[in-house]
Order: structure tokens, then sequence, then C-alpha cells
């Protein structure tokens, strides 16, 4: 039951962040939407509004319900129907840019990949949480790399790279935070720095020395060693091959994934209007409702993945400053309340759904500036989106029911 | 290295405070980031965002050039101006109903339908950020027009844009093919995901085929337009990324020889002409009649163009070498001796029992000779020459339906030839199998194999298959696979093409040496004895083989066919023709056959004679 000492202890910054964040997005989506031509889309502040009404109730219902309920059975319960939703999306679900991203009932559309984030970080809490466990030991990483990696593959063929980068973000985070040595981190990384570095050998020479280094002062036994060379020597040579034997569309397809303005008819256009909608904002901005890019190039995203555009520009540096403060403080919140938790899978809980936060913010905003590929991934509780504004609330209602409770062991 | 739980407990504090600082240090960048782009660099973007208008430009990449083999031009670009319109121009985002204004302009200056241009511009705009290309190759009438009533037609602009040429008109039109904008079908090909609408892609023969080399890569650019109309490089931005021009191809055609074959048809003429060099399966002619003019797809077909070459039954657009095939009539009996020989069914000097009066009788059927005054009684070499139907039927009997189906298997006569060339189309020599499904299993009569043995029935082949038969007999027993492209970038070296396609350019078949001689020798008889058929073949100085054909057609008249190759002792060129509806192959396709070998012998000559001709 939620006694007057628990919900004492819920945290108030961060409640006031998220619903001042969602507040400010729904007058952004007002602002952005103020001027299409398509009067359908006047209303859309209005549905977010409603939204909000729900996310308030769902985050509350998620807070109350003391957090033990998702340890054990009901975890694998959750983590099984979103890679259940994310399977069922690959053959049935709606397409939209390019990928089938979507379930849906009606004008209600989903991302299973929501559901999926969040049974990942429940089950990943699960299972660093036990007793028995000893992180020292590779073979200890197995369970956690396949219950982060079946949703990533899924999530990756829809295809969406954005999204699906997610859960390394989860599974990286949730590692460290569960005692994961920094060597071992490394390590574990290896093969993804092998890949991005493998196309340019002078890049490649360096971290393979660096490796050697590493593994030569690690004092790790000879076993593990073996296994991190043959796995990064596997990697290294089979990705060129790999890469040579595609189709010109495929590779095609890859490049674009990675740097979208390399396509001569694809985004780099959106993000220079971007850069141009925020930069002309200045100190103050243009004004609520005055900006003049907003209609220019985003359509129809301007209310959805480019929402900190109108927001810079309209209320400059301030305006934009304050929202990136208010994000901030979102994260060191998430870490503090992960921090003070007595109980290791409360922590655990709170890192991980924090640690999802801290990916779309950042991957989002700095998308809008320029520093990182058009990906498609919404700013979480600022963009237009019901249920995307849902999951936010109901991640922050989570991370609230752990703060309630940090006194449990 | 083990880490107790004491240790971790302390780490975990460490933990913390480490996440904190990287959070704080990222977000302290982003800050930066905002600080740079809004308070230093603001004034810049506020300009950028006031004034002045960011366009995209695309630099076109101009296409690959086509040069036949002696370096001789057949395919290039010339410069010419496309009139685009920019909907995201900031006119239009503050006044839609402007746009209506512009385009109903634009449809009078460009003399175009407005509802077409404004149907258009929906449709493009919903799929990319760039100007619409709403008429390429523009008059320079226009053009003049567009630029000087700039002010007044904003977002309207005129690029430079290479436009496809094909110098030699309608020569080799099938070969070559053409480009046009792609349609809708093809953009849902996940292949073609690097093109948009209104893009120019390859649409049939070479143009197609070689559409992912011929293309390069389109660049471009970022610019700014000032309220003047003026251009500059958006600065400090994006660099321009430069098209890569397509890679050109030689090919292994020879234009002269194209350009005989093509004239060698009387004009209104249906048909087909294939020359092979037979040691490598090179192509040095490729004909289809009647033509069209591929120049008139490159800048939008007129719908009064297109009507004309889609209709009217005579199928201009169709490549009747590649994509028809036809029952190949008598010229497909060497194939069927040089089975007999191969399979022990005859000797060279054997004879049949029943001799030619004009008929065989099989049964309760009677099988006409096409001669009905009858051949007599003739051994392999005179009845090749003299194409005596009762021979084949009764050679046809002997070697028996499954070892004669099995014999063409062997040759590849129901492969496709494999030519570098889309939508070739499937050869067919039927065997029992096929029957069955066909008709049901034992409701076809034994009868069949007669037909088949000269090369009537079900058995069809295409132009460029029947030649690809034809070297094969010409260098003795290797099947090649006909390619068009020589080399690429320049390089006319063979070797480049072999690296095209990982499948093997040549591949030998088992045959006895013997019954191969006997089969060519036959074949020689048909243009030098007396009493040959294709004797109309002949070309002064160099011995010709060959062999005549006339396919029974149910639909009209017969298709006149002629196949041979030259020289006879070490044959350099194999040619195939086949001209539909024209009757008798030694009166209609043999006279065209010598047109093109005289063409390849005595070029000299073939070109006075034009000359002459011409004034």
């Amino acid at each position: 039951m939620v006694t007057a000492r628990i919900t004492n202890d819920a945290d108030r910054p961060l409640f006031f962040v998220t619903v001042l964040l969602a507040l400010i997005g729904i007058a952004f989506v007002y602002s952005a939407t103020a001027m299409a031509k398509d009067s359908a889309e006047h209303g859309l502040y209005l549905r977010q509004l409603i939204w909000l009404a729900i996310a308030l109730g769902g985050s509350a219902v998620m807070a109350a319900v003391p957090y033990r309920i998702y340890v054990g059975k009901s975890a694998w319960l959750l983590y099984g129907l979103g890679i259940f939703l994310l399977v069922l999306t690959l053959f049935i679900g709606h397409v939209g840019l390019g990928a089938q991203r979507w379930l849906g009932w009606g004008s209600v559309k989903f991302q299973p990949s929501e559901l999926a984030k969040i049974g990942t970080v429940i089950l990943l809490a699960n299972l660093l949480s036990e007793r028995k466990l000893d992180l020292t030991q590779l073979r200890s990483l197995v369970g956690p790399m396949l219950v982060a990696g079946v949703p990533l593959l899924l999530v990756l063929r829809q295809p969406d790279l954005g999204t699906s980068l997610t859960f390394l973000m989860i599974f990286f985070s949730m590692l460290y935070w569960a005692g994961l040595p920094l060597l071992y981190l490394f390590l574990l990384l290896t093969p993804m720095i092998n890949v991005a570095t493998s196309f340019y050998l002078p890049a490649w020479i360096v971290f393979a020395a660096v490796l050697a280094v590493v593994l030569y002062r690690s004092r790790l036994r000879l076993v593990p060693i073996l296994v991190v060379v043959t796995i990064n020597l596997v990697v290294g040579i089979a990705t060129p091959q790999v890469w040579n034997h595609l189709e010109p569309y495929q590779r095609q397809r890859i490049s674009t994934f990675l740097d979208p303005a390399a396509d001569p008819y694809g985004a780099g256009y959106q993000i220079i209007q971007s850069k141009i909608a925020i930069g002309s904002g200045q100190i103050a901005g243009k004004g609520f409702l005055n900006g003049t890019q907003k209609g220019l190039a985003f359509l129809p995203e301007q209310h959805t993945d480019f929402i900190f555009s109108v927001v810079g520009e309209e209320t400059g540096f301030l305006g934009a400053g304050v929202v990136t403060v208010l994000y901030l403080v979102l994260i060191l919140r998430g870490l503090k309340i992960a921090h003070r938790a007595r109980n290791r899978f409360g922590g655990l809980l709170a890192i991980g759904l924090t640690s999802v936060f801290l990916y779309h913010v950042l991957v989002n905003v700095c998308m809008t500036v320029g520093l990182a590929p058009v990906t498609g991934l919404p700013l979480p509780l600022l963009s237009y989106g019901g249920t995307s504004l849902l999951t936010s609330f109901l991640q922050v209602g989570l991370i609230q029911n752990v703060a309630m409770r940090w006194r449990e062991y | 290295m083990r880490i107790d739980s004491e240790m971790l407990a302390g780490g975990m504090r460490y933990r913390e405070r480490n996440v904190t600082i990287v959070v704080v240090v990222i977000f302290g960048l982003v800050l930066l980031r905002l600080f740079t782009m809004q308070v230093i660099e603001g004034g810049r973007y506020r300009e950028l965002s006031e004034e002045n208008r960011i366009r995209v430009e695309i630099l076109a990449a101009p296409r690959g050039e086509v040069r036949d083999r002696n370096g001789f031009l057949m395919a290039d670009n010339i410069p010419s101006f496309t009139v685009t319109l920019d909907p995201l121009d900031k006119v239009y985002v503050e006044d839609p109903k402007r746009m209506e204004a512009t385009i109903g302009r634009l449809a009078t200056i460009l003399e175009t339908d407005s509802t077409a241009l404004a149907e258009r511009v929906k449709k493009e705009r919903k799929q990319s950020f760039l100007p619409i290309r709403l008429k390429r190759n523009t008059e320079l009438r226009a053009v003049a027009f567009v630029a000087e009533h700039a002010a007044e037609l904003p977002g309207v602009d005129v690029e430079s844009e290479p436009l496809r040429r094909y110098p030699l008109g309608e020569t080799g039109s099938h070969l070559l093919g053409y480009v046009a904008e792609i349609s809708d079908k093809e953009l849902e090909n996940p292949q073609r995901a690097g093109y948009i609408r209104g893009d120019l892609i390859g649409k049939m023969g070479i143009e197609r085929q070689y559409e992912s080399r011929l293309r390069g890569e389109s660049g471009k650019r970022f610019v700014e337009v000032n309220a003047l109309g003026r251009k500059a490089e958006l600065l400090g931005d994006k660099r321009p990324i430069l098209p890569k021009r397509g890679t050109d191809l030689t090919l292994t055609i020879d234009v002269n020889l194209q350009r005989a074959a093509e004239d060698a048809f009387q004009p209104g003429a249906r048909g087909a002409v294939v020359a092979l060099d037979p040691r490598n399966g090179e192509v040095l002619a490729l004909a289809s009649k009647p033509n069209y003019d591929p120049n008139e797809f490159s800048t939008g077909i007129s719908q009064a163009s297109w009507a004309r070459l889609s209709e009217g039954g005579n199928y201009p657009l169709f490549n009747r070498a590649i994509q028809a095939v036809y029952p190949p009539g008598s010229t497909l009996k060497p194939l069927v001796a040089l089975g007999g020989l191969d399979l022990g069914a005859i000797e060279p000097g054997t004879t049949f029992r029943e001799t030619c009066d004009g008929a065989f009788q099989f049964g309760t059927r009677s099988f006409r000779c096409w001669n009905p005054e009858g051949h007599g009684t003739l051994a392999l070499r005179d009845a090749v020459a003299r194409s005596c139907d009762v021979y084949f039927y009764q050679l046809g009997l002997r070697i028996g339906l499954d070892r004669l189906a099995a014999f063409m298997k062997k040759i590849g006569a129901s492969d496709k030839s494999g030519i570098d060339l889309p939508q070739e189309r499937k050869n067919l020599f039927p065997d029992a199998a096929w029957y069955d499904r066909r008709y049901g299993a034992g409701r076809w009569s034994r009868g069949l194999v007669l037909n088949l043995a000269i090369g009537q029935g079900e058995v069809s082949i295409s132009p460029v298959k029947l030649a690809q038969l034809t070297a094969f007999l010409a260098n003795g027993g290797t099947i090649v696979r006909p390619h068009v492209v020589r080399g690429m970038d320049g390089a006319g070296r063979p070797a480049s093409v072999a690296s095209l396609r990982a499948d093997s350019l040549r591949q030998p078949v088992a045959i006895g040496a013997r019954a191969m001689a006997s089969a060519r020798s036959a074949m020689e008889a048909v243009v030098n004895d007396a009493g040959g058929t294709g004797g109309s073949a002949k070309v002064e100085g160099v011995r010709v083989a060959g062999k005549t054909g006339t396919a029974q057609n149910p639909h009209g008249e017969d298709h006149a066919l002629f196949v041979c190759y030259a020289p006879a002792e070490d044959p350099r060129i194999v040619v195939a023709v086949l001209v539909e509806n024209a009757g008798h192959g030694s009166t209609a396709a043999a006279p065209i056959a010598q047109k093109v070998l005289q063409a390849f012998f005595h070029p000299e000559a073939a070109e006075s004679l034009r000359v002459v001709a011409v004034r």
C-alpha cells in the first residue's frame, strides 16, 4: 500500500521536471502545427493534452505498485511479450519512414520497441541483481548479452538503427552499474570498435595496438585473452568480406543509415534547416509562435522529431538552454535515485530507465544541432506522440517507485 | 584481478560520481554547441532565415559514353537546360496559393498542361526536399523567358543537366535501349533505393543492363539564393558533393556491320539479325527491325510518339533478336544431322529406305517435303544442301524423340544464350516430359518427332540463340556466351568482360570430330553446291557455309531464316537472319546475310556502294 511515508520520499524535482517538460512539449506542438495548412494538425496539441492526463494516471499506477512484483517470473513475462510484439511487427507492422516499426489498433499506433526497452531493463535488473552473479567471470555475461541482443537484432531488422542502439546503451550502463570492471567494459566494446575502424586501416592499427597493450597489462588469464583476440580477429577479417559481398544497394542503404547526409536526396537538407532554425533564434528567440523556419522543411516531422528546433528558434539560447538543463536535471535525479536505493534490483532498474532517457535526449538534440545523423528518434516528453509520452511517464513512474522505496533492502 | 564485494561497494560510490561527471560534461558540450550556434553565429543564421533561401541543387552525373569496337561514338551526353521549381521556397510556405499562379505561368511558357504540372509538384514534394524537375531539354527561348522574369517566378530556376544523345539515331536502337524517367513501379523496387521520382533510368538494352555502371553518382550542393536571385555557395556548411560520371563502355559491336544489317532490310520489313564472332562470342551486330529513335525518350516522349511506337501491330520497341522466339525451320537441320552422326544413328553416306517423292507417309498421315517434285534418294550432304524434309523425317524417326531431345539438351538448345542484355526470352526444344505436361502422359503422337526434326512444331528459338548454335557449329563444338560489352572505361580488353560475370564465357561440348566435319561440310554445300538453297549468300573471295530455313507460321506468311558462318575453313563471323512473314529463307533472308558478310569482308566496297547510292 502507498503509505504517507513512502509518498513523502517521492522525488519532487523529478516529478516537476517531467510535467514541466511535457507541458512545454504541448505548447510547442501547438506552435509547430498552428500554421499548418492541413487543419487536421491544428488539434494535435489537444490530443497530446488528453494523452498527458492518461500518462499521469499511468505513471501514478507504475509508482504505486511496489517494484518487487517485477522480480522473477513476471520479468520474463513482460520481456517475452515485448519480444513477441517485436516479431509480430516484422510481419504485420505498419511501414513508416522506410521501416516497420509500428503496431496499431485503428488510429492508435504503438512501437513495440518501447515495451521491449522497459522489459529488457527489468529482466537485466533481475539477472544482474542475483547474489551468485560474479561479473569477473566472462561467462556470466552470456545471459545478459542474449537478453539485450535479441531485441537489438529484432529492431535492427525493421530496420531502425537508432532505436536498436538503445539496447546497447541499456546493456552497458547497467553492467557498469552492476559492478563490471572498466577493463571488461572495454573488452566487450572491442568488437564494435573493431567493425567501426575496419574500414580505415590506420584507425584499425591504433585500435589493435591499444587492445594489445591493454591485454598485455590486464593480467587476465590466457583463455579469456585468447577469446577476445579470436573474436576480434574474426570480426576484423569478416567485416570487409561481408561488406564486399553486399549488393550495391544494400551498401548504399547502410551508408545512408550511418550518414544520411551522404545520401544526395536525403536528410542533409533537414539538418541544415534545423540548424538555421535553432541558430536564428539567437539569445532570446523570435518569440512563441513567431518561428519562420518550422513550416519549411520538416513536414511532417516538425512537431515530432524536430520539436527542439522549434523551441530553439522561438525561445533562443535561453529557452533551449533551459530545456537542456531540465533534461540534465531529470537524468541526474535518476542517477541519484539509483545510487540511494538500497535494493540492488531497484538501483539497477532506475539506472537502466535513466539510461534510456539519456540516450534518446542526446541522440535527438544532437541531431537537431547537426552533431548526429537523422535517426527518427523522438525527444522524450517533448515530441508529439501519445504512446511515446505515455511510455516516458511510465518509465518516470517506475523510477519514482524506486525513489519511494529506497529504504527497502 | 578479483574484485571482492567490499571493493565493489566502494566502487559503487565512485561509479555514481563518475557517471555524473560524464553526463554533466556531455550536457555541457551540448550547451556549448547551442551557445556557438545561437549566440556567436546566431546573426548569420538569422540572416539566412530571414532574407535568403537555401536550395539544394543536384549536380547530375553524365552517363557513361558508349562506343563501338572501333571507338565510334554510339551514345554520349550534351548539355541541356531543365526548368525546376522549389516548392519549399519561402513564398509558397507563407502563401501556398501563389503556387497555382506560378504553375499557371510556367505552363504557358513551357507549353505544357498546368494540371499535369500541378500533379507532378504535389506528388514529388512528398518525397524529397529537392526542387522538382518540371521540364527537361527546355528550349532557349523559354530559358531566357524564365531568366528574365525570375522575380515574378519565385523558386523557379534553370539548372543544367546532361541530356542523353544517340548520334546514330535509329541505328542500334534495340541494342542500346533508351533512358527515360523512372516509373512508379520501378521506384518500389528496393534495388532502386537510390532513385527519386523524376530521375532518369535505362529502360531497355545496354542502358538498362549496365544501368548501375553507366549512371554514375550524382552530387549535390547547398546554395543560398538572395532576394535578387543571385546564388552563392552556402559557406561554412557542407562542401558540395561532386558528381561522379558514369563508366564508359566499349562494345563488341561494329557500327558498320550494324548499319549494313539494318539497311539490308526492305523498308517496312520486320525481323532481326545477329552477327557473332564464333571464337569468343563477341556480338558484332544485333539488329531488330523496325527501329525507333531512342533520342525521343531522353527528353520525355510525346503522347503521339508513344502511341506510334506502342500501337499499330509493328511493335518497334520489341527487340526481335532476343525477345522473340520462332520455329527455326530448316536452319535446325545441321544440328539434327550432327546429332544423328554423333549418336551413331547414321553415317555420312547413309540413305533411307523411303525415297523423296515430295511426301513421306507415316501411319495414316502424309508429311510433305517443301519441294513437291521430290529430291529422290539422298545422302546427308545433299539432304542438307537441298534441305530435303523426307530425309530428315526419317532421320528424326531413327534417332527418336528421347535421344534427339537429349542431344539438344546437351548443346543447350533450350537454354537462354546468356547475352548481357535484359529481357531475353527462353528457348524451347521439347522432350517427352514436356509433351506429357502439355498434353497429358501418352496423349501425344510419336509423329511429333518428324516435325521437330525439320525445326517445326513446338521448337522455338530466338535469333540470338540461333546465332549461338551456329557459332557452336562454326567453332567446332564450343558454346560461347554472346556478349555486347568488351570493356569499361576505355579499356577494350576482353578480359575485363570475364570479370563482369563469374560464369564462364566458353563451354566446350564433347562431339565426335568426324560428325562435326560432316555437318560443316554439308553447310558449305548449301551455299556452294549447284543444287544448294543458299547460293544467294555467296561472297567474293570467301567460302561461306550456311543453312536456309522457312518456318511455317499459323498466323500468316512463313518466316524466312538464314544462318551462316565464314570463312568456312576458319570462321570469324556467324550471322543469323530472321525476316517475319517474308516467305523463303533462300530469297528473303540469305541476301540480308550476304550484305552483312560483304560489309565484314569487304568494308571498302560496301562503303563506296553506299556513297554511290546516296548520290
